[in-house]
């Protein structure tokens, strides 16, 4: 094993950063709450990296893809559907954290350093320039979701970049991940909305028992629908910005447990999130909505609006907003992560803006951008959000089997390396989701090969 | 910034920011893991043309 040394260096010669500082602070706080015993304490201190990398994955676009089910195929097989794919997100996810405790390195640096230069900018490449796009779509569902209430386009695109400058001019890592879960807490506001649909609650727990009632036609929208969910739920970002998180938060071999708890106790939430959008959206339905022309999440919250109420479309909304920050900040996070990390620069939330200038310009930078392209008249936004999936879903395979190889690399990860059941599991699942994600953007890039 | 240098004691050493920025070696991969990566390259050079047919289509799409 290398030497990826366990034990602290206080030695007087080496001369320690803002960024140590504060990152000790934590680790001080963590170890005394530790020593107390107060385990629920500890669990709330090292949570983050996994609520946030889970509930930031229900952004603007998941949210319409399990709207657009519900509303297409009501409650029934597509509710266990979503609880299986955030069970296959854990495992992916669950590596990530390994890897984190065990190197302490990103994920970008660890392929870029250990399998070579061509996968480290191959994969910083795909990242940057997926995020960048993704970052488009999430300015488009924030956008949306402000014209819902009246607010002209160019104030909400404003104020969800001011947002996003502001959560990193806290240049504190601790500060900015508990922001984040505040704003997290709101893609819940998808539950009040689903009761204000009144579901059968019923119908719900038989349909996560039975996967029943099946879609009656399982046509090409329904494969489309199946592919679009398990892309709304395991995509690139989240490897590399759920592993660069915890290594910015200290976690260490001792935190595995919380660092599981935390990833698990995302996948619960969003899961939850994610199934009451489906259920919000099933009035729609039931009232034979034709919704294949909706655009954004908006237009789901003005059909709903005679269905479900004045306040459940305004929390649609509302939710739609949320998903749309939230994964703004996350994404463009991850892209900073990726890009600093490969170029071997300063990379953390606790650096402040002169130390850490390539960092933050990468989020600031990707955030102004993709701002600025959803406010150009006539932007070609739908063809950005086509690209998106398809960059998404067919460059996930590469991501996943990387992914695959380094948890496998027992010279890094040494204890913490996969075992057989791990490999099984998280190979199955990487063979599963790679052969999905491949389909997929085949699908989307030639839609005459299935037919309608 | 004030701070107590003891501070620094509850981190490990692969925590410090000077040592996040010490590259580590490449790996030793085996046979296996080299053809799968080789395999892996083959696939990104037939997903990247699809990527970029499907976003110039979709743009001259409207």
């Amino acid at each position: 094993m290398l030497d990826l040394a366990m034990t602290p260096d206080t030695s007087p010669s080496i001369a320690p950063t803002r960024e140590d500082l504060l990152r000790a602070r934590d680790r001080l706080r963590v170890a005394r709450t530790r020593a107390s015993k107060r385990w629920v304490k500890l669990a709330w201190l090292l949570a983050g990296p996994g609520v946030l990398v889970m509930l930031g994955e229900n952004d603007g676009p998941s949210m319409v893809s399990y709207a657009t089910t519900g509303a297409s195929y009501g409650v029934g097989f597509f509710a266990p559907f979503i609880v299986l794919t955030f069970v296959m997100a854990y495992v992916v996810q669950e590596m990530t954290v390994r890897l984190a405790m065990a190197t302490h390195r990103g994920h970008a640096e660890l392929i870029f350093q250990r399998l070579g230069p061509f996968w480290g900018y191959f994969a910083m490449a795909d990242l940057v320039f997926g995020n960048l796009l993704t970052m488009v779509t999430e300015f488009i569902a924030i956008q949306a979701g402000g014209l819902y209430f009246g607010v002209p386009a160019a104030v909400s695109v404003g104020i969800g970049f001011i947002v996003v400058v502001a959560s990193l001019a806290l240049q504190r890592y601790a500060l900015w991940e508990r922001t984040l879960m505040t704003l997290a807490v709101f893609n819940l506001l998808f539950v009040p909305a689903a009761l204000l649909s009144h579901p059968d609650g019923a119908a719900l727990a038989r349909a996560l028992g039975t996967w029943r009632p099946l879609p009656e036609a399982m046509g090409a929208a329904f494969f489309t629908l199946i592919l679009a969910n398990v892309g709304a739920t395991v995509t690139p970002w989240m490897i590399f910005f759920q592993q660069s998180s915890a290594v910015d938060k200290g976690l260490t071999r001792a935190d595995l447990a919380q660092g599981r708890f935390d990833t698990a106790a995302g996948a619960i939430l969003a899961t939850i999130a994610a199934i009451a959008t489906l259920v919000a959206a099933a009035p729609l339905f039931a009232a034979h909505v034709d919704v294949s022309q909706f655009a954004s999440g908006a237009d789901f919250a003005s059909a709903l609006k005679p269905l479900i109420g004045t306040t459940g479309a305004t929390l649609f909304a509302l939710g739609i907003i949320e998903a749309g920050l939230l994964a703004a900040m996350t994404i463009s996070t991850s892209s900073s992560y990726a890009l600093a990390e490969v170029f071997s620069t300063a990379h953390s939330l606790n650096l402040d803006f002169r130390s850490g200038k390539l960092f933050f310009g990468v989020a600031i930078g990707t955030a102004a951008i993709a701002g600025a392209i959803v406010l150009i008249p006539g932007a070609p936004l739908l063809a950005l959000t086509l690209t998106v999936n398809v960059i998404a879903t067919m460059l996930m395979a590469p991501a996943l089997l990387l992914l695959l190889v380094l948890a496998n690399d027992r010279e890094i990860m040494g204890g913490l390396a996969n075992g057989r059941l791990a490999n099984v599991a998280g190979g199955t699942i990487v063979v599963l989701i790679a052969a999905i994600g491949a389909a997929y953007g085949v699908i989307t890039a030639f839609p005459a090969l299935i037919g309608k | 910034m004030h701070f107590d240098p003891r501070e620094l004691a509850v981190l490990e050493r692969d925590q410090l920011a000077v040592e996040k920025l010490r590259a580590l070696p490449r790996a030793k991969v085996t046979r296996g893991v080299t053809l799968m990566l080789l395999a892996l390259r083959i696939y990104v050079l037939i997903a990247v043309p699809v990527v970029i047919y499907a976003f110039a289509h979709a743009l001259l799409a409207g």
